[in-house]
């Protein structure tokens, strides 16, 4: 009762001041040209007029996060789990279904997708692109197919990089930390003429093992991370640009998976040391012009080859080549978008041990189509956007991906939508083509009478009989965000989605006894299908809340529930049970940035999630992921424009922890450890 | 219950403090202190800074094109009057939409788009401002920028002279640079 008085007396003195929005125009020009910013909040956080659930995270909120690898940035957006699985590895989703291998979450730099097209999902371990390149990463909840294609089910992560216009001169970014901590960027660059500009940028980041949760020894996933970024550009006239950019990333990061039959401790498996390296190299080039008739187009095109090798177990080459048109024309109360896509990819694969793949090399092709219209049906008032998208590939097949919405603004500083939306997953081509381990149960086992009851029982996922089809999510959101003052915005958003198809299993043929290193096994196959079908509903609140001129407060909370349905299938049952159980139902983060004075900050960010459970792969056996609260504490100062010394503490408070035990890949759970960082930033 | 009877006055002078610290705060507001404020303030002054062709309006608008960042904070604003006008905000997407403005503000996450409108409003007596960068110098009217703790404003002259707008002395004096025309 008490907290509740004292809540609604803070929140009638602060957004009940109706006097002070009018002063503001009372201010001569010259007095504006003197007022010194003295808010934290730089940019808005919301865009009030968007027909879906959208968060920006800006450069600030960036630097203030003392994040050093991207997905702990994305843990300020509500709505967006993200979970540390060791020192490079990270579980990051959308909306419930999370997983190493999280696959219904598109994410884009620049337009350009980096959803992996072997595995399905996004790689985390490696940096696609620096942090301090980034201008702002606006992040959409909810389906984005119908513009961005497949795979965007849950959510898009749209990062745009800085203009090379704002990033001339040099500059030295470095970071040294506990645990083998380290980071250094550096940057240069500069103008040729008044209208082209150019940027090189190169970091480097490193971090020393993590303790294992079983034994609390040193595991192996020591990470050594570089990127190197160049972009160019040249403003034509006529609202014409050109760019061209090129980027190339290297990633080892070691591990140890549980693998081989222990013959003197048969329910054991002997961990074996893997490590995963990563390179990527991609040149690409956009241009943007604005013909005759007011059409606003742009063509990105771009060329890139990466590999991921587990050393001795599994390579994979790619070769990339995309090419993408998008065009736009307003006219009357109608903003029309269209655009067409091609990607085509050419795979090698190698492997053993673990990993068979059926088709060695694969070229797979894909293409698509969109067209979406924003009709303004009442001038400020109502809008509705219609649009859809279709796409073919190779290997999967053709998938519709309508969408339909209505955006109500009442007023200036309220706006209310509902979306429609319909969207397909492709099964990735590890999906359709690869056998690999996917549980161990020691023995006794119930499958096979005596005496093969003694064998241990290796589950393998394999192809099933049946080719894959396409996932897919249909479901409708609901929204209301409000900037209630001038300082104090909400942001609230509920969903509930139904997905059919979702890759599974059915328990296929038994083979016993088969001898792997020596030891006698029984095979259990399981092949997959799409039996699995389910209900996600959940809700997303943000608050955007200014304090004081100095003082900023932002709360992000969601809450997920995964409903699957009981399937006949006790395979696809019991792997919807799993789903369900490792969705954590509230998530949420609480973050104050405080200036102290025009030369120090001063940020805190406590952080949450309630507990999951994870099966402990491979063993078939269940580990507790307990909930959490941590924090983050940051301190800054700021000895002139150039120069910034930060001190911040990572993962502060609360018992030692994991955050998350990965899927598919045997792994060795670790601690997410607290972290103490000293950077200095340097602009010359 | 007998507990919660008990605290209740206990509360009051908490409360009653905490609405007073925080009213204070409040009115040490009084100014606008964050980005999004300022640039509201900002166009709202450029309507008195700026000398349009006559026309026999009756009331001033501002444009807000694409996706909106600053119609919170600058629906206070709404309805007042400025130099005789009576100020009004609408939300823009296309070229038709146009001729209503007097001025056109498009925020920078919308930078992809600026040639499209500056091409849109050529030749109507329409101010482009926009806080994107670079914006003045590939042809915009006003570009807002920060400098260091402080919003300022670059002038493109030729260009409002282009729109037949005539910026006051006043404001091509206060204005962090002008692109163009006589200075």
């Amino acid at each position: 009762m008490r907290v509740l008085h004292a809540a609604f007396a803070i929140i009638l003195a602060v957004a009940w001041h109706p006097a002070h929005a009018a002063q503001d125009d009372d201010l001569s020009l010259e007095d504006l040209t003197k007022t010194e910013v003295s808010s934290v909040s730089r940019r808005n956080q919301s865009l009030s007029n968007v027909p879906a659930a959208a968060f920006v995270i800006t450069a600030d909120d960036i630097r203030r996060s003392g994040a050093l690898a991207l997905p702990d940035v994305l843990r300020m957006v509500p709505g967006i789990q993200v979970a540390q699985v060791d020192s490079g590895r990270y579980a990051v989703s959308a909306r419930g279904f999370n997983g190493r291998f999280a696959n219904k979450l598109q994410v884009l730099i620049d337009g350009r997708s980096v959803y992996h097209p072997f595995f399905s999902g996004t790689i985390w371990e490696y940096d696609p692109i620096p942090l301090e390149d980034i201008e702002r990463i606006e992040v959409i909840r909810g389906a984005g197919a119908a513009m961005w294609g497949v795979n965007a089910v849950n959510g898009v992560i749209n990062i745009i990089s800085r203009h090379s216009r704002t990033q001339a001169g040099g500059m030295v970014a470095a970071t040294l930390g506990s645990n083998g901590q380290g980071q250094l960027y550096t940057r240069a660059g500069g103008s040729i003429d008044a209208d082209t500009t150019w940027k090189l940028s190169a970091q480097g980041r490193h971090a020393e093992p993590s303790r294992q949760l079983a034994n609390d020894r040193y595991s192996e996933d020591d990470l050594s991370n570089g990127v190197v970024d160049f972009r160019f550009d040249r403003s034509l006239s006529g609202g014409s640009d050109f760019r061209v950019w090129a980027n190339a990333g290297k990633s080892s990061l070691g591990d140890l998976y549980p693998l081989t039959p222990n013959p003197l401790n048969p329910p054991t498996l002997t961990p074996v040391s893997i490590t995963q390296k990563i390179s990527t190299q991609t040149l690409g080039g956009r241009y943007r012009w604005l013909n005759r008739a007011g059409i606003e187009s742009s063509v990105q095109a771009s060329i890139g080859t990466s590999s991921i090798e587990l050393k001795g177990a599994f390579e994979v080459n790619n070769t990339q080549f995309d090419i993408d048109y998008q065009g736009r024309y307003s006219f009357a109360e109608h903003d029309l978008l269209w655009g067409a896509s091609h990607r085509t990819v050419s795979d090698e694969v190698w492997s053993r041990y673990v990993v068979e793949i059926g088709k060695a090399e694969f070229t797979q092709r894909t293409t698509g189509f969109f067209i979406h219209d924003n009709w303004t049906l009442i001038q400020d008032t109502l809008q509705f956007g219609l649009g859809a998208r279709w796409d073919q590939t190779n290997l999967g097949g053709n998938t519709f991906s309508p969408n339909a919405t209505l955006m109500w603004t009442p007023t200036r500083k309220d706006t209310l939508w509902a979306k429609y939306s319909k969207a397909p997953r492709m099964p990735a081509r590890a999906e359709f083509d690869v056998t690999m381990l996917a549980g161990y149960l020691p023995p006794p086992n119930p499958y096979l009478p005596a005496p093969y009851n003694l064998l241990p029982v290796v589950f393998r996922a394999q192809p099933g009989n049946a080719s894959l089809r396409p996932e897919t999510m249909e479901g409708f959101e609901l929204g209301y965000r409000s900037q209630l003052s001038q300082r104090l915005g909400v942001d609230v958003s509920v969903y509930r989605y139904r997905y059919s198809d979702i890759v599974s299993s059915a328990q296929g043929n038994m083979l016993f006894p088969v001898f792997i290193s020596g030891v006698p096994l029984a095979v259990q196959n399981l092949d997959r299908n799409n039996d699995g079908n389910g209900w996600l509903s959940g809700a997303e609140l943000s608050v955007d809340w200014l304090l004081a001129p100095t003082w900023r407060m932002q709360l992000s909370y969601a809450c997920t529930h995964v409903n699957m349905d009981d399937s006949a299938n006790p395979v696809a049952r019991a792997q919807g049970l799993k789903e369900e159980r490792s969705t954590a139902r509230h998530y949420g983060s609480l973050r104050s940035q405080w200036n102290v004075s025009s030369s120090q900050q001063f940020d805190a960010w406590i952080r949450g999630s309630s507990g999951i459970d994870r099966t402990l792969s491979p063993y078939t056996t269940t580990i507790r992921v307990p909930g959490y609260v941590t924090l983050d504490l940051r301190y800054a100062y700021t000895l002139n424009k150039d120069i910034e010394l930060a001190l911040t503490g990572r993962n502060l408070v609360g018992p030692r922890r994991i955050e998350y035990v990965t899927d598919f890949v045997p792994a060795t759970p670790v601690i997410i450890e607290p972290s103490l960082l000293l950077s200095a930033r340097w602009k010359f | 219950m007998r507990a919660a009877a008990s605290s209740s006055p206990r509360i009051r002078p908490l409360r009653w403090l905490t609405i007073w610290l925080l009213t204070g705060v409040s009115l040490a507001f009084a100014q606008p202190d964050s980005e999004p404020q300022l640039e509201s303030a900002y166009l709202v002054n450029f309507l008195k800074y700026v000398e349009w062709p006559a026309s026999n309006r009756s009331t001033a608008t501002i444009c807000l094109f694409g996706r909106d960042t600053l119609g919170p904070f600058l629906s206070g604003h709404e309805g007042r009057v400025i130099g005789g006008k009576e100020l009004r905000i609408r939300r823009v997407h296309s070229p038709d939409d146009m001729p209503s403005c007097q001025l056109v503000y498009i925020p920078d996450v919308e930078e992809a788009r600026i040639g499209a409108v500056l091409r849109w409003i050529q030749g109507m007596p329409i101010l482009a401002a926009s806080n994107a960068d670079g914006f003045a110098r590939s042809g915009g009217g006003i570009e807002l920028l920060r400098n260091g703790g402080r919003v300022q404003f670059i002038v493109n002259a030729e260009s409002l002279s282009r729109h037949g707008l005539n910026p006051s002395s006043q404001m091509l004096r206060l204005a962090n640079r002008v692109i163009g025309g006589d200075r």
